[in-house]
Protein backbone atom coordinates (compact mmCIF):
# COMPACT_ATOMS: atom_id res chain seq x y z
CA UNK A 1 0.00 0.00 0.00
CA UNK A 2 2.68 2.47 1.00
CA UNK A 3 4.80 1.57 -2.02
CA UNK A 4 1.86 2.18 -4.36
CA UNK A 5 1.16 5.54 -2.75
CA UNK A 6 4.79 6.61 -2.98
CA UNK A 7 5.00 5.45 -6.59
CA UNK A 8 2.15 7.76 -7.47
CA UNK A 9 3.22 10.52 -5.09
CA UNK A 10 6.85 10.80 -6.25
CA UNK A 11 6.23 12.18 -9.76
CA UNK A 12 3.40 14.38 -8.52
CA UNK A 13 5.67 15.82 -5.82
CA UNK A 14 8.42 16.37 -8.39
CA UNK A 15 6.05 18.34 -10.63
CA UNK A 16 4.74 20.27 -7.64
CA UNK A 17 8.27 21.05 -6.49
CA UNK A 18 9.14 22.32 -9.97
CA UNK A 19 6.17 24.67 -10.08
CA UNK A 20 6.85 25.86 -6.53
CA UNK A 21 10.40 26.73 -7.55
CA UNK A 22 9.16 28.53 -10.69
CA UNK A 23 6.79 30.63 -8.57
CA UNK A 24 9.52 31.44 -6.07
CA UNK A 25 11.83 32.44 -8.90
CA UNK A 26 9.21 34.67 -10.55
CA UNK A 27 8.40 36.40 -7.27
CA UNK A 28 12.02 36.88 -6.21
CA UNK A 29 12.97 38.16 -9.66
CA UNK A 30 11.39 41.52 -8.81
CA UNK A 31 12.51 41.79 -5.23
CA UNK A 32 15.86 43.23 -4.08
CA UNK A 33 18.63 42.45 -3.31
CA UNK A 34 19.46 41.49 -6.89
CA UNK A 35 22.49 39.32 -7.48
CA UNK A 36 23.99 41.50 -10.21
CA UNK A 37 27.48 40.08 -10.07
CA UNK A 38 26.23 36.49 -10.29
CA UNK A 39 23.96 37.48 -13.18
CA UNK A 40 26.83 39.02 -15.15
CA UNK A 41 29.13 36.07 -14.45
CA UNK A 42 26.44 33.57 -15.46
CA UNK A 43 25.52 35.49 -18.62
CA UNK A 44 29.17 35.58 -19.61
CA UNK A 45 29.51 31.87 -18.80
CA UNK A 46 26.42 30.86 -20.80
CA UNK A 47 27.52 32.97 -23.76
CA UNK A 48 31.02 31.49 -23.60
CA UNK A 49 29.89 27.84 -23.64
CA UNK A 50 27.19 28.46 -26.25
CA UNK A 51 28.74 30.64 -28.91
CA UNK A 52 30.94 28.06 -30.65
CA UNK A 53 28.33 25.22 -30.67
CA UNK A 54 25.81 27.78 -31.96
CA UNK A 55 27.90 28.61 -34.98
CA UNK A 56 28.74 24.96 -35.64
CA UNK A 57 25.08 23.90 -35.36
CA UNK A 58 23.57 26.85 -37.21
CA UNK A 59 25.59 26.29 -40.37
CA UNK A 60 24.67 22.63 -41.07
CA UNK A 61 21.01 22.96 -40.04
CA UNK A 62 20.33 26.10 -42.06
CA UNK A 63 22.33 24.84 -45.05
CA UNK A 64 20.35 21.59 -44.97
CA UNK A 65 17.09 23.55 -45.02
CA UNK A 66 18.40 25.81 -47.78
CA UNK A 67 19.42 22.84 -49.87
CA UNK A 68 15.91 21.35 -49.63
CA UNK A 69 14.18 24.64 -50.33
CA UNK A 70 16.38 25.42 -53.31
CA UNK A 71 15.80 21.96 -54.78
CA UNK A 72 12.06 22.54 -54.50
CA UNK A 73 12.22 26.09 -55.86
CA UNK A 74 14.37 25.08 -58.82
CA UNK A 75 11.92 22.26 -59.57
CA UNK A 76 9.01 24.74 -59.52
CA UNK A 77 10.99 27.25 -61.58
CA UNK A 78 11.02 29.80 -58.78
CA UNK A 79 14.74 29.85 -57.96
CA UNK A 80 14.63 33.63 -57.50
CA UNK A 81 12.53 33.15 -54.37
CA UNK A 82 15.34 31.19 -52.69
CA UNK A 83 16.36 34.11 -50.47
CA UNK A 84 12.78 34.59 -49.30
CA UNK A 85 12.42 30.96 -48.29
CA UNK A 86 15.79 30.92 -46.55
CA UNK A 87 15.09 34.07 -44.54
CA UNK A 88 11.63 32.84 -43.56
CA UNK A 89 12.82 29.36 -42.57
CA UNK A 90 15.85 30.61 -40.67
CA UNK A 91 14.14 33.36 -38.71
CA UNK A 92 10.94 31.48 -37.86
CA UNK A 93 12.27 27.94 -37.31
CA UNK A 94 16.03 27.55 -37.78
CA UNK A 95 17.06 30.22 -35.29
CA UNK A 96 14.78 29.13 -32.44
CA UNK A 97 15.45 25.40 -32.97
CA UNK A 98 19.23 25.82 -32.96
CA UNK A 99 18.86 27.99 -29.87
CA UNK A 100 16.86 25.19 -28.21
CA UNK A 101 19.54 22.62 -28.95
CA UNK A 102 22.39 24.84 -27.77
CA UNK A 103 20.69 26.24 -24.68
CA UNK A 104 19.59 22.84 -23.42
CA UNK A 105 22.66 20.93 -24.66
CA UNK A 106 25.35 23.40 -23.61
CA UNK A 107 24.05 25.92 -21.08
CA UNK A 108 21.44 23.94 -19.13
CA UNK A 109 23.68 20.89 -18.71
CA UNK A 110 26.55 22.99 -17.38
CA UNK A 111 24.22 24.82 -14.97
CA UNK A 112 22.69 21.58 -13.71
CA UNK A 113 26.12 19.98 -13.25
CA UNK A 114 27.35 23.00 -11.28
CA UNK A 115 24.31 23.26 -9.00
CA UNK A 116 24.09 19.46 -8.63
CA UNK A 117 27.69 19.23 -7.46
CA UNK A 118 27.03 22.02 -4.93
CA UNK A 119 23.90 20.23 -3.72
CA UNK A 120 25.58 16.91 -3.02
CA UNK A 121 28.46 18.68 -1.28
CA UNK A 122 25.77 20.30 0.91
CA UNK A 123 26.89 23.80 -0.08
CA UNK A 124 23.26 24.75 -0.79
CA UNK A 125 22.23 23.65 2.72
CA UNK A 126 25.13 25.68 4.11
CA UNK A 127 23.81 28.76 2.27
CA UNK A 128 20.37 28.22 3.79
CA UNK A 129 21.95 27.99 7.24
CA UNK A 130 23.74 31.29 6.60
CA UNK A 131 20.37 32.88 5.84
CA UNK A 132 20.96 33.21 2.10
CA UNK A 133 18.06 32.11 -0.09
CA UNK A 134 19.61 29.91 -2.82
CA UNK A 135 16.73 30.73 -5.18
CA UNK A 136 17.49 34.44 -4.90
CA UNK A 137 21.26 34.11 -4.94
CA UNK A 138 21.71 31.31 -7.49
CA UNK A 139 18.54 30.44 -9.41
CA UNK A 140 17.23 33.90 -10.35
CA UNK A 141 20.51 35.13 -11.90
CA UNK A 142 20.95 31.84 -13.79
CA UNK A 143 17.43 31.82 -15.20
CA UNK A 144 17.69 35.48 -16.24
CA UNK A 145 21.13 34.89 -17.78
CA UNK A 146 19.81 31.94 -19.82
CA UNK A 147 16.86 34.04 -21.00
CA UNK A 148 18.96 37.03 -22.07
CA UNK A 149 21.62 34.95 -23.78
CA UNK A 150 19.00 32.85 -25.60
CA UNK A 151 17.53 36.02 -27.13
CA UNK A 152 20.99 37.16 -28.21
CA UNK A 153 21.85 33.72 -29.61
CA UNK A 154 18.81 33.71 -31.93
CA UNK A 155 20.15 36.78 -33.69
CA UNK A 156 23.57 35.16 -34.01
CA UNK A 157 22.00 32.01 -35.47
CA UNK A 158 19.97 34.00 -37.99
CA UNK A 159 22.99 36.03 -39.11
CA UNK A 160 25.37 33.07 -39.34
CA UNK A 161 22.74 30.86 -40.95
CA UNK A 162 21.64 33.31 -43.64
CA UNK A 163 25.25 34.15 -44.50
CA UNK A 164 26.15 30.46 -44.80
CA UNK A 165 22.99 29.80 -46.84
CA UNK A 166 23.89 32.68 -49.18
CA UNK A 167 27.31 31.28 -49.99
CA UNK A 168 25.97 27.72 -50.28
CA UNK A 169 23.17 28.75 -52.63
CA UNK A 170 25.20 30.91 -54.98
CA UNK A 171 28.23 28.63 -55.19
CA UNK A 172 26.70 25.13 -55.23
CA UNK A 173 23.15 25.61 -56.51
CA UNK A 174 23.74 28.56 -58.87
CA UNK A 175 21.14 30.93 -57.43
CA UNK A 176 21.48 34.56 -58.60
CA UNK A 177 23.11 36.51 -55.72
CA UNK A 178 21.11 39.70 -56.37
CA UNK A 179 17.78 37.87 -56.42
CA UNK A 180 18.71 36.03 -53.21
CA UNK A 181 19.47 39.25 -51.33
CA UNK A 182 16.47 41.09 -52.79
CA UNK A 183 14.15 38.29 -51.67
CA UNK A 184 15.31 38.25 -48.04
CA UNK A 185 12.85 40.80 -46.55
CA UNK A 186 9.86 39.70 -48.65
CA UNK A 187 8.14 37.49 -46.07
CA UNK A 188 10.08 38.33 -42.91
CA UNK A 189 9.04 41.55 -41.24
CA UNK A 190 9.11 42.91 -37.72
CA UNK A 191 6.32 40.56 -36.46
CA UNK A 192 8.24 37.42 -37.46
CA UNK A 193 11.44 38.66 -35.83
CA UNK A 194 9.59 39.65 -32.65
CA UNK A 195 7.92 36.21 -32.47
CA UNK A 196 11.30 34.53 -32.92
CA UNK A 197 12.77 36.60 -30.09
CA UNK A 198 9.78 35.84 -27.80
CA UNK A 199 10.20 32.15 -28.59
CA UNK A 200 13.86 32.13 -27.66
CA UNK A 201 13.23 34.11 -24.48
CA UNK A 202 10.69 31.44 -23.46
CA UNK A 203 13.21 28.69 -24.35
CA UNK A 204 15.89 30.29 -22.18
CA UNK A 205 13.46 30.72 -19.30
CA UNK A 206 12.19 27.14 -19.45
CA UNK A 207 15.65 25.59 -19.88
CA UNK A 208 17.08 27.65 -17.03
CA UNK A 209 14.23 26.71 -14.68
CA UNK A 210 14.45 22.99 -15.53
CA UNK A 211 18.24 22.96 -15.13
CA UNK A 212 18.13 24.76 -11.77
CA UNK A 213 15.33 22.56 -10.43
CA UNK A 214 17.12 19.36 -11.45
CA UNK A 215 20.38 20.69 -10.03
CA UNK A 216 18.88 21.61 -6.66
CA UNK A 217 17.08 18.26 -6.23
CA UNK A 218 20.04 15.96 -6.97
CA UNK A 219 20.53 12.96 -4.70
CA UNK A 220 22.89 10.02 -4.63
CA UNK A 221 26.47 10.99 -5.35
CA UNK A 222 28.25 11.36 -8.72
CA UNK A 223 25.82 8.99 -10.47
CA UNK A 224 22.99 11.23 -9.27
CA UNK A 225 24.57 14.33 -10.86
CA UNK A 226 25.04 12.49 -14.17
CA UNK A 227 21.44 11.28 -14.14
CA UNK A 228 20.17 14.76 -13.25
CA UNK A 229 22.04 16.26 -16.21
CA UNK A 230 20.62 13.54 -18.46
CA UNK A 231 17.09 14.32 -17.25
CA UNK A 232 17.71 18.03 -17.77
CA UNK A 233 18.55 17.41 -21.43
CA UNK A 234 15.50 15.21 -21.99
CA UNK A 235 12.97 17.38 -20.18
CA UNK A 236 14.23 20.63 -21.65
CA UNK A 237 14.15 19.17 -25.19
CA UNK A 238 10.58 18.00 -24.65
CA UNK A 239 9.47 21.29 -23.07
CA UNK A 240 11.15 23.40 -25.70
CA UNK A 241 9.76 21.51 -28.69
CA UNK A 242 6.28 21.76 -27.21
CA UNK A 243 6.76 25.52 -26.62
CA UNK A 244 7.95 25.84 -30.21
CA UNK A 245 4.82 24.17 -31.61
CA UNK A 246 2.47 26.28 -29.48
CA UNK A 247 4.18 29.63 -30.11
CA UNK A 248 4.52 28.87 -33.83
CA UNK A 249 0.80 28.11 -34.07
CA UNK A 250 -0.07 31.34 -32.23
CA UNK A 251 2.43 33.30 -34.30
CA UNK A 252 1.14 32.00 -37.64
CA UNK A 253 -2.41 32.91 -36.62
CA UNK A 254 -1.29 36.35 -35.45
CA UNK A 255 0.75 37.31 -38.50
CA UNK A 256 -1.37 35.96 -41.34
CA UNK B 1 56.54 29.78 2.36
CA UNK B 2 57.16 30.98 -1.16
CA UNK B 3 58.65 28.93 -3.90
CA UNK B 4 60.24 30.47 -6.93
CA UNK B 5 60.09 28.86 -10.35
CA UNK B 6 62.56 29.89 -13.03
CA UNK B 7 60.79 31.79 -15.82
CA UNK B 8 60.47 29.99 -19.14
CA UNK B 9 61.68 31.17 -22.52
CA UNK B 10 58.97 32.78 -24.70
CA UNK B 11 56.04 32.20 -22.31
CA UNK B 12 53.62 33.97 -24.67
CA UNK B 13 54.45 31.57 -27.46
CA UNK B 14 54.59 28.43 -25.35
CA UNK B 15 50.98 28.57 -24.17
CA UNK B 16 49.26 28.48 -27.60
CA UNK B 17 51.71 25.87 -28.84
CA UNK B 18 51.01 23.69 -25.80
CA UNK B 19 47.25 24.16 -26.33
CA UNK B 20 47.52 23.19 -29.99
CA UNK B 21 49.57 20.09 -29.15
CA UNK B 22 47.10 19.15 -26.42
CA UNK B 23 44.06 19.41 -28.71
CA UNK B 24 45.91 17.40 -31.37
CA UNK B 25 46.70 14.73 -28.78
CA UNK B 26 43.09 14.72 -27.59
CA UNK B 27 41.96 14.03 -31.15
CA UNK B 28 44.44 11.16 -31.27
CA UNK B 29 43.18 9.72 -27.99
CA UNK B 30 39.60 9.92 -29.25
CA UNK B 31 40.52 8.18 -32.51
CA UNK B 32 42.32 5.41 -30.63
CA UNK B 33 39.38 4.95 -28.28
CA UNK B 34 36.93 4.74 -31.20
CA UNK B 35 39.13 2.18 -32.95
CA UNK B 36 39.34 0.13 -29.73
CA UNK B 37 35.57 0.30 -29.20
CA UNK B 38 34.75 -0.74 -32.75
CA UNK B 39 37.42 -3.45 -32.58
CA UNK B 40 35.84 -4.79 -29.41
CA UNK B 41 32.42 -5.34 -30.99
CA UNK B 42 33.18 -8.98 -31.77
CA UNK B 43 34.23 -9.64 -28.19
CA UNK B 44 31.20 -7.83 -26.86
CA UNK B 45 28.82 -10.05 -28.85
CA UNK B 46 30.78 -13.24 -28.23
CA UNK B 47 31.69 -12.89 -24.58
CA UNK B 48 29.14 -10.61 -22.99
CA UNK B 49 25.74 -11.48 -24.52
CA UNK B 50 24.02 -11.20 -21.13
CA UNK B 51 25.28 -7.67 -20.57
CA UNK B 52 24.31 -6.81 -24.15
CA UNK B 53 20.70 -7.95 -23.66
CA UNK B 54 20.44 -6.10 -20.37
CA UNK B 55 21.64 -2.90 -22.06
CA UNK B 56 19.20 -3.27 -24.96
CA UNK B 57 16.31 -3.56 -22.52
CA UNK B 58 17.58 -0.69 -20.40
CA UNK B 59 18.16 1.64 -23.35
CA UNK B 60 14.83 1.18 -25.07
CA UNK B 61 12.66 1.64 -21.99
CA UNK B 62 14.97 3.67 -19.78
CA UNK B 63 15.98 3.53 -16.13
CA UNK B 64 15.13 5.64 -13.11
CA UNK B 65 13.05 8.73 -13.69
CA UNK B 66 13.22 8.26 -17.47
CA UNK B 67 11.52 4.88 -17.20
CA UNK B 68 8.65 6.68 -15.52
CA UNK B 69 7.83 8.58 -18.70
CA UNK B 70 8.54 5.58 -20.94
CA UNK B 71 12.21 5.91 -21.86
CA UNK B 72 13.81 6.71 -25.19
CA UNK B 73 10.88 5.43 -27.28
CA UNK B 74 8.41 7.90 -25.77
CA UNK B 75 10.87 10.81 -25.79
CA UNK B 76 11.80 10.33 -29.44
CA UNK B 77 8.15 9.76 -30.32
CA UNK B 78 7.21 13.05 -28.66
CA UNK B 79 10.05 14.91 -30.40
CA UNK B 80 9.14 13.65 -33.88
CA UNK B 81 5.46 14.26 -33.24
CA UNK B 82 6.20 17.86 -32.38
CA UNK B 83 8.34 18.44 -35.49
CA UNK B 84 5.72 16.67 -37.62
CA UNK B 85 3.04 19.03 -36.33
CA UNK B 86 5.41 21.95 -36.79
CA UNK B 87 5.72 21.01 -40.44
CA UNK B 88 1.94 21.22 -40.87
CA UNK B 89 1.58 24.41 -38.79
CA UNK B 90 4.39 26.24 -40.53
CA UNK B 91 3.99 25.03 -44.11
CA UNK B 92 0.25 24.61 -44.64
CA UNK B 93 -0.67 28.32 -44.33
CA UNK B 94 2.25 29.21 -46.62
CA UNK B 95 1.21 26.65 -49.23
CA UNK B 96 -2.36 27.91 -48.96
CA UNK B 97 -1.22 31.47 -49.65
CA UNK B 98 0.48 30.38 -52.86
CA UNK B 99 -2.56 28.25 -53.70
CA UNK B 100 -0.83 24.86 -53.70
CA UNK B 101 -2.17 23.55 -50.38
CA UNK B 102 -2.80 20.20 -52.06
CA UNK B 103 0.95 19.62 -51.74
CA UNK B 104 0.84 19.25 -47.94
CA UNK B 105 1.18 15.47 -48.30
CA UNK B 106 4.17 15.98 -50.54
CA UNK B 107 6.00 18.11 -47.93
CA UNK B 108 5.41 15.39 -45.33
CA UNK B 109 6.67 12.62 -47.62
CA UNK B 110 9.78 14.58 -48.54
CA UNK B 111 10.80 16.52 -45.44
CA UNK B 112 9.72 14.11 -42.69
CA UNK B 113 11.38 11.18 -44.42
CA UNK B 114 14.62 12.73 -45.52
CA UNK B 115 15.47 15.18 -42.76
CA UNK B 116 13.32 15.08 -39.66
CA UNK B 117 13.53 11.30 -39.21
CA UNK B 118 17.31 10.91 -39.03
CA UNK B 119 17.92 14.26 -37.27
CA UNK B 120 15.29 13.63 -34.59
CA UNK B 121 16.43 10.04 -34.01
CA UNK B 122 20.00 11.32 -33.67
CA UNK B 123 19.02 14.09 -31.24
CA UNK B 124 16.81 11.72 -29.25
CA UNK B 125 19.47 9.01 -29.03
CA UNK B 126 22.06 11.54 -27.94
CA UNK B 127 19.81 13.15 -25.31
CA UNK B 128 18.37 9.97 -23.77
CA UNK B 129 20.49 6.88 -24.36
CA UNK B 130 23.76 8.66 -25.05
CA UNK B 131 23.63 11.12 -22.16
CA UNK B 132 22.56 8.25 -19.90
CA UNK B 133 25.57 6.19 -20.99
CA UNK B 134 27.91 9.12 -20.35
CA UNK B 135 26.43 9.60 -16.88
CA UNK B 136 26.73 5.88 -16.03
CA UNK B 137 30.27 5.46 -17.36
CA UNK B 138 31.38 8.75 -15.80
CA UNK B 139 30.07 7.71 -12.41
CA UNK B 140 31.84 4.35 -12.78
CA UNK B 141 35.08 6.15 -13.66
CA UNK B 142 34.78 8.56 -10.70
CA UNK B 143 34.02 5.69 -8.28
CA UNK B 144 37.04 3.78 -9.69
CA UNK B 145 34.76 0.95 -10.78
CA UNK B 146 36.38 0.89 -14.22
CA UNK B 147 39.80 0.43 -12.61
CA UNK B 148 38.29 -2.37 -10.53
CA UNK B 149 37.03 -4.08 -13.70
CA UNK B 150 40.51 -3.92 -15.17
CA UNK B 151 41.98 -5.26 -11.92
CA UNK B 152 39.61 -8.25 -12.27
CA UNK B 153 41.03 -8.66 -15.81
CA UNK B 154 37.75 -7.87 -17.52
CA UNK B 155 38.46 -5.87 -20.68
CA UNK B 156 36.78 -2.58 -19.80
CA UNK B 157 36.38 -1.13 -23.31
CA UNK B 158 34.62 -4.15 -24.89
CA UNK B 159 32.62 -4.84 -21.72
CA UNK B 160 31.39 -1.27 -21.18
CA UNK B 161 31.71 0.63 -24.45
CA UNK B 162 31.43 -1.89 -27.29
CA UNK B 163 28.37 -3.49 -25.68
CA UNK B 164 26.74 -0.04 -25.51
CA UNK B 165 27.63 0.60 -29.14
CA UNK B 166 26.01 -2.66 -30.27
CA UNK B 167 22.98 -2.13 -28.04
CA UNK B 168 22.58 1.38 -29.46
CA UNK B 169 22.64 0.01 -33.01
CA UNK B 170 19.95 -2.54 -32.11
CA UNK B 171 17.74 0.01 -30.35
CA UNK B 172 17.87 2.57 -33.19
CA UNK B 173 15.80 0.25 -35.44
CA UNK B 174 12.54 0.32 -33.45
CA UNK B 175 13.17 3.95 -32.49
CA UNK B 176 13.39 4.93 -36.14
CA UNK B 177 10.17 3.08 -36.98
CA UNK B 178 8.28 4.78 -34.12
CA UNK B 179 9.76 8.17 -35.01
CA UNK B 180 8.77 8.01 -38.68
CA UNK B 181 5.26 6.73 -37.97
CA UNK B 182 4.55 9.44 -35.41
CA UNK B 183 5.94 12.20 -37.64
CA UNK B 184 3.71 11.08 -40.54
CA UNK B 185 0.66 10.72 -38.30
CA UNK B 186 1.22 14.15 -36.71
CA UNK B 187 1.49 15.98 -40.05
CA UNK B 188 -1.44 14.08 -41.53
CA UNK B 189 -3.83 14.51 -38.62
CA UNK B 190 -3.08 18.23 -38.26
CA UNK B 191 -3.50 18.82 -41.99
CA UNK B 192 -6.71 16.85 -42.35
CA UNK B 193 -8.41 17.41 -38.98
CA UNK B 194 -7.29 20.90 -37.97
CA UNK B 195 -6.76 22.58 -41.34
CA UNK B 196 -9.58 20.60 -42.94
CA UNK B 197 -7.90 19.27 -46.07
CA UNK B 198 -9.72 16.25 -47.50
CA UNK B 199 -7.85 13.11 -46.56
CA UNK B 200 -8.02 11.73 -50.12
CA UNK B 201 -6.00 14.67 -51.49
CA UNK B 202 -3.49 14.35 -48.68
CA UNK B 203 -3.09 10.58 -49.11
CA UNK B 204 -2.75 10.86 -52.88
CA UNK B 205 0.16 13.30 -52.76
CA UNK B 206 1.70 11.61 -49.74
CA UNK B 207 1.82 8.14 -51.31
CA UNK B 208 2.84 9.49 -54.73
CA UNK B 209 5.96 11.08 -53.33
CA UNK B 210 6.78 8.63 -50.54
CA UNK B 211 9.79 6.89 -52.01
CA UNK B 212 10.79 3.58 -50.35
CA UNK B 213 14.44 4.13 -51.37
CA UNK B 214 14.43 7.44 -49.51
CA UNK B 215 13.09 5.68 -46.45
CA UNK B 216 15.89 3.10 -46.61
CA UNK B 217 18.55 5.80 -46.97
CA UNK B 218 16.98 7.66 -44.09
CA UNK B 219 17.12 4.53 -41.94
CA UNK B 220 20.79 4.05 -42.83
CA UNK B 221 21.47 7.67 -41.94
CA UNK B 222 19.67 7.29 -38.60
CA UNK B 223 21.71 4.17 -37.85
CA UNK B 224 24.97 6.02 -38.66
CA UNK B 225 24.17 9.07 -36.53
CA UNK B 226 23.00 6.78 -33.70
CA UNK B 227 26.31 4.91 -33.75
CA UNK B 228 28.32 8.13 -33.89
CA UNK B 229 26.36 9.54 -30.96
CA UNK B 230 27.02 6.35 -28.93
CA UNK B 231 30.76 6.52 -29.75
CA UNK B 232 31.05 10.17 -28.70
CA UNK B 233 29.01 9.65 -25.54
CA UNK B 234 30.91 6.56 -24.37
CA UNK B 235 34.21 8.37 -24.95
CA UNK B 236 33.27 11.36 -22.80
CA UNK B 237 31.88 9.09 -20.07
CA UNK B 238 34.87 6.72 -20.13
CA UNK B 239 37.35 9.59 -19.78
CA UNK B 240 35.39 11.70 -17.25
CA UNK B 241 37.37 13.23 -14.41
CA UNK B 242 37.00 15.82 -11.68
CA UNK B 243 34.40 14.49 -9.26
CA UNK B 244 30.61 14.82 -9.47
CA UNK B 245 30.78 18.17 -11.29
CA UNK B 246 33.13 16.54 -13.80
CA UNK B 247 30.55 13.86 -14.60
CA UNK B 248 27.90 16.50 -15.21
CA UNK B 249 30.22 18.55 -17.39
CA UNK B 250 31.19 15.44 -19.36
CA UNK B 251 27.49 14.82 -20.11
CA UNK B 252 27.10 18.40 -21.34
CA UNK B 253 30.23 18.27 -23.47
CA UNK B 254 29.18 14.94 -24.97
CA UNK B 255 25.69 16.23 -25.88
CA UNK B 256 27.23 19.32 -27.48
CA UNK B 257 29.81 17.38 -29.49
CA UNK B 258 27.38 14.75 -30.70
CA UNK B 259 24.84 17.41 -31.83
CA UNK B 260 27.51 19.11 -33.94
CA UNK B 261 28.77 15.81 -35.37
CA UNK B 262 25.20 14.70 -36.07
CA UNK B 263 24.18 17.83 -37.99
CA UNK B 264 27.39 17.89 -40.01
CA UNK B 265 27.07 14.19 -40.90
CA UNK B 266 23.39 14.50 -41.87
CA UNK B 267 24.17 17.48 -44.10
CA UNK B 268 27.11 15.83 -45.83
CA UNK B 269 25.36 12.46 -46.21
CA UNK B 270 22.21 14.11 -47.60
CA UNK B 271 24.15 16.00 -50.24
CA UNK B 272 26.20 12.87 -51.02
CA UNK B 273 23.12 10.62 -51.32
CA UNK B 274 20.67 12.89 -53.12
CA UNK B 275 23.13 15.05 -55.07
CA UNK B 276 22.86 18.79 -55.78
CA UNK B 277 19.63 18.34 -57.77
CA UNK B 278 17.80 16.57 -54.93
CA UNK B 279 17.07 13.38 -56.87
CA UNK B 280 13.31 13.74 -57.04
CA UNK B 281 11.08 14.57 -59.94
CA UNK B 282 8.10 16.76 -59.36
CA UNK B 283 7.34 17.94 -62.87
CA UNK B 284 7.92 14.53 -64.44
Amino acid sequence: MTTTTSRIATPVRAVGGFFAMCLDTLVLMFRPPWAWREFLLQAWFVARVSIVPTAFLAIPIVVLGTYTLNVLFIEFGAADLSGTGVAFGTVTQGGPVVTVLVISGAAATAMCADLGARTIREEIDAMRVLGINPIQALVVPRVLAATVVAVLLTSVVSMVGITAAYFFSISLQHITPGAFVAGLPLLVGVPEVVIALIKSALFGLAAGLIACHKGLTVGGGPAGVGTAVNETVVYSFLALFVINVVVTAVGVKATL
Amino acid sequence: MTRSVPSTLHPGLRQPVADAVESWNRLGRQARFYAETIGGVGQAIGRYPGELLRLVAEMSLGVGALALIGGAIVVIGALTMSVGSLLAIQFFPQLQQVGVDALAGFTSALINTRYFGPIMVGIGVSATIGAGATAQLGAMRINEEIDALEAMSIRAVPYLCSTRLVAGAVVVTPLFAVAMLLAYIATQSLTTFVYGQSSGVYDHYFYTFLNPTDLLWSFLLAEIVGLLAMLVHTFYGYTASGGPAGVGEAVGRAVRTSMIVLCAVVLLMTIAVYGPSGNFHFSG
